[in-house]
């Protein structure tokens, strides 16, 4: 079912919490050297997941295989193998910075020798020299989440679980952040979770999209846009009476459907968006349509970006209690 | 679990209620050590270890509180539950930190028997015996509250219950008096906290009041390790 590599596997995981359903039968793995985009809207089940992937929680039904160790019965085992962010870090505020990482090391089971190396490599990789002795109460939310992603790398972990891992960072060190996590995942498995579209598609192979609790799309970015391209928008701006113009659009080959509206700002102009195959060269025939008998303004067919093709997946998937 | 006794430690001496809590702990045994010895004018603790268990229950539970409340709360759970730790690790960690500071506490009293010593002839037994108990009692009062620590986000809440709990079972033994059958009798004064304690406070080191009290740590330390485990 899963590569041989795959770290972590999920198999028709469900999670309930009494008669709601937060995690439906979701199934996939995540391969070693391997960074995977998590998206989904809010309360979609991302931290859930991620939770049950960490072994903070555990799945109602279905297995969860982490490192080879099942979490419902190996969990402590397979903790061994996890760095986990989570949404919020979890930092002690009375601790310092050292204090704190070395705690975690400990429990990791970093021999006492290697600590010292171990926690120079992580607060290099992540920035964090110069806050060394500081408490943590006293950081900056920038710092606060650079050590919890510090605290994941220790003892460089099989798997990485990273829940916003970029949330609260300036520019500079989302860049930072990234260049870490890319690093990172070319010896481990890597599972993101975000809300940057644009970091998906910057530093992950593959991407999954989750929507109430459901699986409903896992594929590499391209594939992704490959897969929306089949219906895609061209928006042309023409100044004519409306339901000519949607006559005239819809009769030109290709086109599926129209949508017109009122251009902002102008009560005379109208935009209107066709719903278009993806192959042929419909722009051009749509251009002639108009262009004789009306004045066009624009025409441009709307480029699948991550965005587009995220809400186009999360609108279409059904609710859960949708009968769609 | 040494690496969590270690980090709960060192949360402790940087928090202020656990200097609260000690301050407290001494200013009231002060009081109550100048009252009984030097107004009573007796050469025994037994009036002051009576009030230092008394106090010991209203205290145990700021120390016991944020032992897995505060993780909840701080978001410090996560990371907590999802490390390479068996939950029983990490519940009697977090407990023999809480011990520590009990034990610290109590040091901080040997002061007392300084005067004791230097004006009086006290009977050395009785005053083992007594810390004996008051040690027992303390590690079952942390146990109790480091159960509903777990069982509650809000550490104050988790102290408030505790409070309550601790206090019930402190003068639970005073319903014997209304009590016509003799096995519940038995029962409620089997169940005392300060009955146990009277026990040492005389001198008197009964196999039966020490297992009581560890048997209750036990207990609530297990279920408490139970709970973590089930809440996944």
């Amino acid at each position: 079912m899963s590569a041989p590599s795959a770290v972590i596997i999920l198999e028709s995981v469900s999670k309930r919490y009494g008669s709601a359903t937060v995690i439906d039968d979701v199934s996939f793995t995540v391969g070693r050297g391997e960074i995977v985009g998590f998206l989904g809207p809010n309360g979609a089940g991302k931290t859930t997941t991620m939770r049950m992937i960490a072994g903070y929680t555990a799945a109602t039904s279905g297995r969860v295989l982490v490192a080879g160790y099942d979490m419902a019965t190996d969990h402590v085992e397979a903790a061994r193998h996890i760095g986990y962010l989570p949404e919020r870090p979890p930092l002690y505020d009375a601790l310092d910075v050292a204090g704190y990482l070395r705690f975690v090391a400990k429990v990791k089971g970093v021999r006492r020798a290697a600590i010292a190396a171990e926690l120079e490599r992580v607060m290099a990789a992540c920035g964090l020299e110069a806050v060394f002795r500081r408490e943590i109460f006293k950081l900056s939310k920038g710092y606060r989440q650079r050590l919890g992603l510090a605290q994941a790398l220790l003892a460089s972990p099989d798997v990485l679980l990273l829940d916003e891992p970029t949330a609260g960072l300036d520019p500079a060190q989302i860049q930072e952040a990234r260049e870490v996590i890319r690093a990172a995942g070319r010896d481990c498995a890597v599972l993101l979770s975000t809300h940057i579209l644009a970091e998906v598609t910057l530093v992950c192979r593959r991407v999954a999209i989750i929507n109430h609790g459901r699986l409903i799309a896992m594929d590499s970015p391209n594939g992704l846009e490959r897969a929306v391209e089949q219906t895609n928008r061209v928006t042309l701006e023409v100044t004519a009476p409306a339901e000519a113009l949607r006559e005239r659009l819809l009769a030109v080959d290709g086109v599926s459907g129209v949508e017109i509206r009122t251009a902002v700002g102008d009560g005379s102009r109208l935009t209107a968006e066709c719903r278009v195959e993806a192959s042929g060269d419909v722009e051009s025939a749509l251009a002639r349509a108009v262009a004789g008998r009306w004045e066009l303004h624009r025409l441009e067919r709307q480029q699948p970006t991550l965005e587009n093709i995220f809400l186009q997946y999360v609108k279409a998937a059904p609710g859960r209690d949708g009968a769609a | 679990m040494l690496a969590v006794y270690q980090k709960e430690l060192a949360i402790y001496f940087r928090s202020p209620i656990a200097y609260f809590v000690v301050a407290v702990f001494l200013l009231g045994t002060g009081y109550f050590f100048l009252y009984n010895i030097f107004l009573t004018g007796e050469t025994a603790m037994a009036g002051t270890f009576l009030s230092m268990g008394i106090l010991m229950v209203t205290l145990a539970p700021l120390i016991s509180m944020r032992l897995l409340a505060g993780e909840y709360s701080a978001g410090t759970a996560e990371l907590l539950l999802s490390l390479p730790l068996p939950p029983w690790q990490i519940v009697v960690g977090k407990y023999l930190g809480a011990v520590t500071i009990l034990l610290l506490m109590l040091s901080g009293t040997l002061i007392d028997l300084v005067p004791l010593y230097l004006f009086g002839t006290p009977e050395t037994t009785t005053i083992f015996a007594g810390y004996l108990g008051f040690v027992l009692l303390g590690m079952a009062c942390l146990a109790v509250g480091e159960l509903f620590s777990a069982l509650t986000h809000s550490q104050i809440v988790a102290a408030l219950i505790t409070a309550a709990v601790l206090l019930a079972f402190w003068f639970v033994g005073h319903l014997q008096s209304f009590q016509a059958s003799r096995a519940l009798r038995g029962l409620v004064g089997y169940l005392s906290f300060s009955f146990h304690f009277a026990d040492f406070i005389q001198g008197l080191v009964r196999t039966e009041a020490m297992v009581f009290f560890l048997v209750v740590s036990a207990i609530a330390l297990t279920l408490t390790a139970a709970f973590l485990e089930w809440r996944r």
